[in-house]
Formats: C-alpha cells, sequence, structure tokens
C-alpha cells in the first residue's frame, strides 16, 4: 500500500512539474525516476528484483533486441530501451538531413513545382506535412516546412497562419500513421510487438483516410483567405532557386540514401526480422560514418534532454506498473465500460484525446499501454484494437490546443518570431474542430471496421 | 549627441519613472520607446495595437503554456521576444533613445552605450500621485499600485537573471520621494553627462 501510495504520488508531483515548467523536464523525470527506484522499490516494495526489472538494461545484450524472428515484444515494464535507441538513431540522421539543406530544398522544390501558386502550395504542403512526419519527427518537419512557409507569405504576400495551423495540423495526424511517426507510437510499438506494416495497415488506413476529411475542412475553413492570396503571384523568376538550400552536394545525395534506406528497413522489418533498435543505431552509424568530420557536431546537436526525459518517464510509470496501480485504472475502466467493447473503446479514444490536448501525450501513452494490456487480459478484448484506438487518440487529440503536441508550440513560435501572433483563441476555433472530426471519424472507422 | 547613448529607465508604478523618461528624452532630445513601441510594432505582426497592449509587459501563464527546445506558444512570451528584438535592432543600428521598463537594462546591458537607472518611491507618495493622476480613491490607487508592480516584477523575473528594482541591476537607483521629479531629473542629468562624458 505505501509503495502504491508513494508511486501515485512521484507520478502526480512528475506532471505537475512537468506543466509548471520550473525544472526542465528532463531533470524533472530523472529526479522523479530516482525518486521511483529509492521510494517505490527500496522503501515500499523492498525489491531489487523490480528495480533491475524497471531498468531493463540487460534486455539490451538480448539478441532479440536487435533481430526478432518472430513477433517480439518488448517489456513495457520500465525503461523502453528500443525506443530511446531508435529515437536517437533517428535524431542523428535528421540531423545530417537538415545540415545539408535536404528539408529547405524539399519544401522549395515543392512550391516550385506548383508553380508558386498558393492553394496548390497550402495542399501540397499538408501533404507533404503528413507524409515526412511518418518518418521524421514532427518537430523537425515543421521547424522547416513554417520556415518556408513563412519565406513564401513574404514573397508571395499571403498570411501564412492558415497554412502553418494546417501543417501543424498534419504533421500530428501524419505521425499517426506508422510505428516511427509518434513517441506514443513508437512506444505502443515496442512495447506490444507490434510492426511498421501492422501501424500502416490500421493507424495508417485511419490517418489516410482522415487527411482527406482534413484537407477539405481546412481548405473551408480558410477559403476566404486563400482565395485572395490566390491571384499573388507574379513575377517569380527571382524567387530563390531550390538547389541553393543544398549546402553539400555529396552530403545531400548520401543523406537522401540514408533516408530512404531507412524508409525501406522500416517498412520490411517485420519480413527481415531487424529490430527498431537495431535499425535505429543502423542509420546512426551510416549518418556518423559518412558525414567525416561533421559527426561530432551532429552527435552534438542530438536532442539528449528528450532521451533522458524518456528514461526517467519509463521508470516513473515502471513504478506505477509494478504496484499495481495500473491494474487498478484498467479494471475501473473494464466495470465502467460494463464489458461493452465499443464503450470500451470510446472512452479510450476521448480520455486521450483530450488527455492529450493538455499534458503530455508521451506520459500519457506509456501509462495506459500496461493499462489497455491489463483490459485485454481481463476483458477478452482484442489488445491491438486497443492500442490503435490508443494511438489514434494520443496523437491526435494533441493538435487541439496550443499546447498538446510539440508540433503545435514549434509553429505557433516559429510564427511568432516574423510577428504572426498565433493565440489561444485563433488556434482552437480552427484546430479543436478539427480534432473533433478527426477523433469521431476514426472512432467510427475502428466501430466499422473491427466490429 | 555623437556617442551612442541608450537610456534605461526601470520604474516602481506611481514613482513618476515615466515622467522622469519623458524628461529625459526632451532634455537630450532622443525619442523615447515606452508602449509606443508596440505602435511602432503593429505594423510588423498580426495583431492591433489593442491586442498588443493587453500582451505588454505581462509575464506568461505556465498553464497554457509549453517549452519545446527552447520554443514557447505562449503570445505574451513571443510579444516579449519581439519587443526585445526590436529593441536589440534599434541599439545595434546604433541609434540613441531613453527606454522605459520592457527588460532593456538586462536586454541591452551588452551595448557600451547603455545607462541603467531605477526609480523607486515611498508607498505614501506613489499612493498619492496614483490617486492624483489617475483620479482614483485611496484603496484603488493602492491596489492599482500593487498589481502593476506585481506584474512588472513577474515579467521582468521571468526574463532576466537579475530581480525587478534590485539596486545591482542598475547603475543607479534614485527614490523620487525624496527630492520630487524635477531635482531627480537634475541628479540624473549630472550622471548621465558624467557617464557621456567618461565613454
Amino acid at each position: 500500500m505505501l509503495a502504491q501510495i508513494l508511486a501515485v504520488i512521484i507520478f502526480l508531483s512528475m506532471f505537475i512539474l512537468i506543466v509548471t515548467e520550473i525544472w526542465e523536464r528532463h531533470i524533472v523525470t530523472l529526479g522523479c525516476g530516482l525518486l521511483t527506484l529509492l521510494l517505490v522499490f527500496g522503501l515500499g516494495m523492498r525489491s531489487v528484483d523490480a528495480a533491475i526489472e524497471t531498468l531493463n538494461i540487460k534486455s539490451i545484450f538480448t539478441t532479440s533486441f536487435w533481430y526478432a524472428a518472430g513477433e517480439a515484444a518488448e517489456s513495457s515494464s520500465g525503461i523502453n530501451w528500443a525506443t530511446i535507441i531508435f529515437i536517437a538513431g533517428m535524431m542523428i540522421m535528421v540531423e545530417g538531413m537538415a545540415r545539408v539543406g535536404f528539408f529547405r530544398w524539399l519544401c522549395m522544390k515543392i512550391a516550385k513545382m506548383v508553380h508558386y501558386r498558393v492553394i496548390p502550395i497550402f495542399v501540397t504542403f499538408m501533404i507533404l506535412s503528413a507524409f515526412l512526419a511518418m518518418f521524421i519527427d514532427s518537430i523537425t518537419v515543421i521547424l522547416f516546412l513554417a520556415a518556408v512557409t513563412i519565406e513564401l507569405s513574404q514573397l508571395l504576400k499571403f498570411n501564412p497562419i492558415p497554412m502553418i495551423l494546417s501543417e501543424v495540423f498534419c504533421a500530428n495526424l501524419g505521425g499517426s500513421a506508422t510505428m516511427c511517426g509518434d513517441p506514443p507510437n513508437i512506444i505502443i510499438g515496442t512495447s506490444l510487438g507490434y510492426s511498421f506494416g501492422d501501424f500502416i495497415t490500421n493507424t495508417g488506413v485511419l490517418a489516410g483516410i482522415s487527411l482527406v476529411a482534413v484537407l477539405v475542412y481546412f481548405f473551408l475553413a480558410f477559403r476566404k483567405e486563400l482565395q485572395r492570396s490566390a491571384e499573388n503571384v507574379g513575377d517569380t523568376s527571382s524567387f530563390p532557386d531550390p538547389k541553393e538550400a543544398i549546402t553539400d552536394m555529396r552530403g545531400f545525395v548520401i543523406s537522401t540514401v540514408i533516408f530512404l534506406c531507412a524508409v525501406v528497413m522500416l517498412v520490411t522489418h517485420a519480413q527481415t526480422g531487424l529490430t527498431v533498435a537495431f535499425i535505429g543505431t543502423f542509420i546512426a552509424a551510416v549518418t556518423l560514418i559518412t558525414s567525416g568530420r561533421n559527426a561530432l557536431s551532429l552527435i552534438k546537436r542530438v536532442d539528449y534532454k528528450t532521451l533522458l526525459f524518456f528514461i526517467g518517464l519509463f521508470v516513473v510509470v515502471g513504478g506505477l506498473e509494478q504496484t499495481g496501480i495500473l491494474n487498478v485504472i484498467a479494471s475501473f475502466i473494464g466495470t465502467i465500460s460494463g464489458g461493452n467493447i465499443m464503450l470500451m473503446i470510446a472512452i479510450i479514444i476521448w480520455i486521450s484525446a483530450v488527455a492529450s490536448a493538455f499534458i503530455d501525450n508521451i506520459p500519457f501513452a506509456a501509462t495506459m499501454i500496461p493499462v489497455i494490456k491489463s483490459l485485454a487480459a481481463t476483458q477478452g478484448v482484442d489488445l491491438s484494437i486497443l492500442a490503435w484506438t490508443l494511438a489514434i487518440g494520443t496523437d491526435i487529440g494533441g493538435s487541439a490546443t496550443p499546447i498538446g503536441a510539440s508540433a503545435n508550440v514549434v509553429g505557433i513560435a516559429t510564427a511568432a518570431k516574423e510577428g504572426y501572433i498565433i493565440k489561444w483563441g485563433k488556434y482552437c476555433k480552427v484546430m479543436a474542430p478539427a480534432t473533433i472530426i478527426v477523433v469521431a471519424l476514426s472512432m467510427v472507422m475502428i466501430y466499422v471496421r473491427y466490429f | 549627441m555623437d556617442k551612442q547613448v541608450i537610456i534605461s529607465v526601470g520604474r516602481e508604478f506611481g514613482s513618476g519613472g515615466h515622467e522622469i523618461a519623458q524628461k529625459l528624452s526632451e532634455i537630450y532630445k532622443l525619442p523615447l520607446y515606452d508602449h509606443n513601441l508596440l505602435d511602432e510594432m503593429v505594423e510588423k505582426t498580426n495583431l492591433s495595437n489593442q491586442e498588443l497592449r493587453a500582451l505588454d509587459e505581462t509575464k506568461r501563464s505556465k498553464l497554457f503554456s509549453r517549452t519545446v527546445r527552447g520554443l514557447n506558444n505562449s503570445a505574451t512570451h513571443n510579444v516579449a521576444l519581439l519587443q526585445f528584438d526590436f529593441l536589440k535592432k534599434k541599439a545595434d543600428s546604433g541609434e540613441s533613445f531613453v527606454v522605459v521598463g520592457r527588460c532593456s537594462e538586462t536586454i541591452l546591458k551588452d551595448n557600451p552605450g547603455l545607462i541603467s537607472i531605477f526609480i523607486l518611491g515611498d508607498k505614501e507618495a506613489k499612493i498619492k500621485r496614483v490617486m492624483e493622476i489617475y483620479g482614483l480613491s485611496r484603496v484603488e490607487a493602492q491596489a492599482a499600485m500593487c498589481e502593476k508592480d506585481r506584474r512588472r516584477k513577474q515579467y521582468h523575473n521571468s526574463y532576466c537573471p537579475g530581480k525587478w528594482g534590485d539596486s545591482r541591476n542598475y547603475e543607479l537607483s534614485v527614490n523620487s520621494s525624496k527630492l520630487g521629479v524635477d531635482e531627480c531629473v537634475k541628479v540624473i542629468c549630472r550622471y548621465i553627462d558624467a557617464r557621456i562624458a567618461g565613454m
């Protein structure tokens, strides 16, 4: 009982401290993780085994961590090292791509291909945002896309806010389509043993159909502003050449090849047996080897704070899991849904969406994985359906408010640097209805497809 | 003036700091930047002057904002950063000016032409002044004073390592209640002249 109380207190304190930003979030989760080890496992449970299981270090030294012949799940208990190693690897690859100007080139190339017409740019950038976010973190996608959008808006004299908001939404939506698109999906995939193919054929289909709905929605929502700007093309001969974005042609070619390799490896990992930990390590190693003297600067640019944040977070959630708190939450959901699976789906998707709109979706998803696992075991529900529901709820819900997802914050701040201030009201007026539409649509699609 | 001089005036509400800044700008024939900074910024943003003023010198709400890789979504925060950027560009262009508040003593501290001053006052004298200028009752004046100073302090301290009103952050801290605004201006001018001579 003492261990359970301590685990809950530490978990809630962690959430409050993350929200208040008194300390940086990685310091908060690491501190709370340390307290979990000392107080929950040491003082409350007096169990060294629970602590060792949560730290989960020995899993790295097993063959199945790097190569899984069949379907293999990382233990959902404790630190999910596969997620951390994969994210670190992708960070290095993305830094390599950014260094050579890949993202800016891609955005400018697409704008040129549609002859710098505002409405086609609006549509293609939304699709580009969703596509890139399927493989690359949404922060990087929006950092580059929003910057190019602002640059184009100054050349073509249009208001970039509608386009940036649409891109942000599509980045979050695109992230939900694949196992590597959004951190909650990586955690869900590695914890429950799902492959890239499993995600793309389930959440990917939901995201694809939702993207069509969202394209129509944003076009209608911003049609007046878009149509006003549609005529502002003028002379485009003085516009920057996409090639100017490339800072190192050799590096550009290598980065593109590495990116394509990463995509192929991820798409085929269920067939090849290579785990995401292996893919992350391989991609990082190849990027560093081919970067030569720039390798050190790439390593320095890795967002190690996010990786530390994950480590601490997994330990805190491990505390909740080891003490049985998450089973209590699972049985509570089971009880209020009265064993009705459709109601259970509705509860999970809407609670995930609403929670993710206001709090970080990563700790939420990490907490919910053992909950849905327990629900599946006790209520006889297909775990995969609950997993797709959780992924969609957490990934999409974050779009509703300015603080719901990292991409939102980055998009708003990038626009603000150029004087385009997006307040809560303006943001939520367009993004909250879009979120509700997509979550509702996804829920209906889950019902139709799986029941 | 052949040398670049930037006079930063921090102030407590009701201390007459703004009036002192105005007089300094007249004496040294320098432009004064206070909330009128927003008038210049309004062309470069999508917000109206009224909306910008509502966000001016206000602390961001931590509950409704989030930081990701040093970037923040708060409109208040982003307006503050735009103002800081605007002031830095003015300073970097070599322009001389007087600026009221806006963390200018910290934002522009690397500029060799910066002279930073903080104006404070006795509580009673400040209440009296606020009552006279704004036509408020004693209770209303006291409440307004507390609220304004609380907001300025929170705003300042969320962007600057040094605390608002702490004499260590300013070259000169003057209590305007002892000498009155005009005498304070004379004392400050003597200090500014000496500083300019030493530049």
